[in-house]
């Protein structure tokens, strides 16, 4: 029996609203902010009309252009191993080996600690002089592990730590898809004599495409916007070489209180993940639309 | 059978109308913070703003 898209509307009325309040009014009061100098402890505290300034600075900040570049660097680097690694854990979890529960709940773990305390916990194992890894690959490989003083040493570590964090949460959105895949296609093709890469490109693939997709946004816009568990691990440092655009932003908005420029920066990066999760979900279903 | 919703156009994909105002906007500040980089000592940023809202309104009628 149809119902009347008067009971809809009423059914979703109060999702929309929550909605409205906790999204979009929050977004139109940044985007009216961006285009106002705003700056607690300046001579003028009150908000002064500015129109595109702040984004013309914004285009011209060496730093703030820096930040982006990492961040894109970062987000490239963690979110390619992690959908790989976990494709590849959720793949052996699908076979029976010994010890398989263990390893699901060990490996499970990570994704259930607070960032803030994946970072504390990273620093503390980092720190030289206390943390066991900078004593092991002194040890072993002769390497000066120090993230206060390299860059790439830095950089390297958020990554993994970022890897470390996530997998499981890539591996269990993997296992829920290849669990819910159909069985006869993958059958038939080897009743046919096709080799195992050759189902896993032309049957696995294809099926685990809207999982996929649906992991790697999450994944991007997670990766987008890190902030904690960077803060405790190297507080953005040595220098800025691993300040990415969250704690950028943070760095702009609270010790220095300037909200416009601040709401300047976050609404480019939610226009940068916007815009990439689109070109890539265009990419990634282009050919599909072709063929239709 | 189904029917592919939206219509093609001249951009290379199937679109509908929302997709060709979001295009038109994301097209929008993109051309606006590359011409305040790039173009703006030597041009106005209101030549951007008429270049990009001419290509909005195609993108939404023709796209």
């Amino acid at each position: 029996m149809m119902r009347s898209p008067t009971t809809g509307w009423l059914l979703l009325a109060p999702t929309i609203a929550v909605l409205v309040l906790t999204g979009v009014l929050p977004f139109l009061y940044v985007l009216v902010i961006s285009f106002f100098d705003w700056n607690l402890f300046a001579l003028n505290p009150e908000p002064r009309w500015t129109a595109a300034n702040n984004f013309r600075r914004l285009v011209h900040d060496a730093e703030f252009l820096k930040s982006i570049w990492l961040t894109l660097l970062f987000t490239f680097w963690v979110v390619l191993s992690q959908i790989v690694l976990g494709f590849a854990l959720a793949r052996l979890m699908m076979r029976d080996f010994p010890f398989k529960k263990l390893f699901r709940a060990v490996h499970t773990l990570p994704l259930m600690i607070a960032p803030i305390a994946v970072g504390a916990t990273w620093r503390l194992m980092t720190v030289p002089g206390l943390g066991p890894i900078p004593y092991y690959l002194k040890d072993w490989f002769g390497l000066d592990y120090r993230l206060s003083m390299f860059p790439d040493q830095a950089f390297a570590s958020v990554v993994l730590m970022d890897i470390w964090h996530w997998t499981p949460f890539v591996t269990l959105t993997m296992l829920a898809g290849l669990s819910n895949l159909p069985q006869e296609p993958v059958e038939q093709a080897r009743i046919d004599g096709a080799q195992e890469w050759q189902i896993f490109r032309d049957i696995i693939l294809p099926f685990m495409k809207p999982v996929l997709l649906t992991t790697i946004f999450i994944r991007i816009m997670d990766a987008l916007r890190v902030v904690d568990e960077v803060w405790m691990l190297t507080q953005g440092g040595p220098g800025a070489e691993t300040r990415f655009i969250g704690l950028h932003i943070w760095k702009i908005v609270f010790p220095k209180t300037d909200y416009g420029y601040g709401s300047a920066m976050s609404l480019l990066t939610l226009y940068m993940t916007i815009v990439i999760c689109w070109l890539l979900y265009a990419a990634m279903t282009a050919r599909r639309g072709n063929a239709s | 059978m189904t029917t592919m919703p939206g219509r093609r156009g001249f951009l290379p994909i199937r679109t509908n109308a929302f997709d060709r105002v979001f295009i038109s906007v994301v097209l929008f500040v993109a051309v606006h913070l590359l011409w305040m980089r790039f173009l703006e000592p030597a041009l106005p940023l209101w030549v951007a703003t008429v270049l990009s809202v001419a290509l909005g309104a195609l993108i939404v009628r023709k796209g």
